[in-house]
């Protein structure tokens, strides 16, 4: 039988609930992963640097599609981590959403690490801080820039259809609640039944969600 | 803190920036490093202020070598030298909490945190920050001790050069290190900023003092340093080195003919 998106609301909330906890899950690991990468390229001064930059300014432009295909193969039955049989299940499209994420998150970091000024490092060593207090006043000076990225790989995660579409598979369980089915490939999956309304009632919940998340850690950030 | 440069030298790459520098800051003494531009005067003072390690001599704290020493132990020696700069480079917070930041570093981890949460709940609960005593001393010291609420960024040049000065001297080190502290500044806060120099001095700081400005360094110092190229050509009394200076090139230096022709010194 046919689940009717609008009027069904233990489809909608189970397809909002798994949309939010696989993109804020994806985002907390980038964030912990990215983090310490831009501040160890920001901080340190090494041979290739402006490569290892540019690696990451390009992986912020990485087709999703194609991040999709290679985790697909990745968790396929016959890929490396095959037997961890996690295609098909909400882990894949958390790890799929860190490989898109991570690089937003690094890029903007690292930029906004670079542009702390020297000369507020050498303050903050100069009153008698240590590598970590440096590196923490550094990140307090540049925390806007950071919560820029971490916002910018949260609205690439949650916005995500092709590369969630193909680890996920898009499936909802007989009993009309979501298996791996986000709001985004409920939108796609809406639109190729022809239901425009239905399909743009859910761009407007994914919306609310990504201005809703945007002001809750904007606020938290002190802006 | 007696504090001791014996024979220094510093250079990047291969190229020498100070040669053979010795040089002493005594407790409650004043010793102001005059030169032209490109002389080495910053360089000295990241070498006092133990930013660098020179490559040749010795840097020593009281009869110690904080480079011979393991990390923790030199950054204890690091914490009591408090360092100026020309740009003030306050932190985006508060005045108090720029002043605050040396001391509270100085606390362990535990009690930072727990700052933390007693300085958010005074900010939600009580709706106003407090601001401890030692904190507004170091601000009277520079004549902003009404200013400790305002965010630093709307602080004009000279107030923030101000409250850099009292953010080095609320953790009362032993040495100031202040590098070219006044030259973007006006007359008053010059004024202030030297007064505030002459207050170290009484309570037994030593300072090591960088400027351009031989008026300044005539009005505040008990020794001037003539740094010319890297070297150190003459240290002595301000009166001595002004009207009765030994070396040719510190007399054409203080009369104002010293010339340079594409980087090369006319001597």
């Amino acid at each position: 039988m046919p689940i009717d998106a609008l009027s069904d609301p233990t489809y909608l909330r189970s397809v909002i609930r798994l949309s939010l906890t696989v993109s804020l899950f994806a985002i907390l690991l980038s964030t912990a992963v990215s983090l310490p990468i831009a501040f160890a390229v920001g901080f340190a001064d090494f041979r290739g640097k402006r490569f290892v930059t540019a690696v990451i300014n390009t992986g912020m432009g990485f087709p999703s599609v194609v991040v999709g295909l290679l985790v697909w193969y990745v968790l396929s039955n016959r890929g490396p981590l095959g037997t961890l049989n996690l295609i098909y299940t909400p882990e894949a499209m958390i790890i799929s959403q860190l490989v898109l994420a991570t690089p937003v998150i690094t890029g903007v970091a690292l930029s906004a690490v670079e542009s702390v000024d020297d000369a507020v490092r050498d303050a903050a060593y100069g009153i008698g801080g240590t590598r970590a207090d440096v590196a923490l006043i550094t990140l307090k000076e540049a925390r806007y820039g950071v919560i820029t990225g971490i916002l910018a790989g949260f609205g690439r995660a949650i916005s995500e259809v092709g590369s969630v579409l193909i680890v996920g598979g898009n499936i909802a369980y007989a009993d009309g609640t979501s298996k791996t089915r986000t709001l985004t490939t409920a939108i796609q999956f809406e639109v190729r039944k022809g239901e425009f309304e239905t399909a743009l009632v859910l761009g407007a919940v994914l919306l609310v969600l990504v201005l809703l998340v945007n002001g809750i850690v904007l606020r938290l950030g002190g802006r | 803190m007696n504090f001791e440069l014996e024979c220094a030298s510093y250079g990047v790459d291969g190229t020498p920036i100070l040669t053979d520098i010795s040089l002493t800051v005594g407790a409650g003494e004043v010793v102001t490093v005059i030169g032209p531009s490109g002389a080495g005067k910053s360089t000295l003072l990241r070498l006092a202020a133990l930013f660098e390690r020179p490559s040749d001599g010795a840097v020593r704290c009281d009869g110690t070598e904080p480079w011979s020493l393991p990390r923790d132990d030199r950054l204890a020696l690091r914490r009591r030298i408090g360092v100026v700069f020309q740009q003030a480079s306050l932190f985006g917070t508060s005045v108090a909490r720029n002043v605050d930041a040396g001391r509270r570093i100085r606390r362990p981890w535990a009690s930072r945190l727990r700052g933390f949460a007693e300085r958010l709940a005074a900010r939600w609960i009580h709706g106003s920050p407090t601001v401890d005593d030692r904190t507004l001393e170091a601000l009277e010291l520079v004549g902003l001790g009404d200013e400790w609420d305002r965010d630093a960024a709307s602080l004009s040049g000279g107030e923030a050069q101000r409250v850099s000065f009292a953010r080095a001297l609320a953790p009362r080190p032993e040495l100031l290190v202040l590098d070219e502290p006044t030259s973007d500044l006006d007359p008053r806060n010059t004024a202030i900023l030297e007064r505030a120099i002459g207050q170290a001095r009484d309570r037994d700081h030593g300072v090591l003092l960088a400027t351009h400005d031989m008026h300044q360094a005539e009005r505040v110092s008990d020794r001037v340093a003539f740094l010319l190229d890297g070297e150190l050509i003459e240290i002595g009394p301000p009166e001595r080195v002004f009207e009765d200076p030994r070396d040719e090139r510190t007399a054409r230096f203080v009369r104002g003919d010293l010339l340079y022709d594409d980087n090369e010194l006319l001597v």
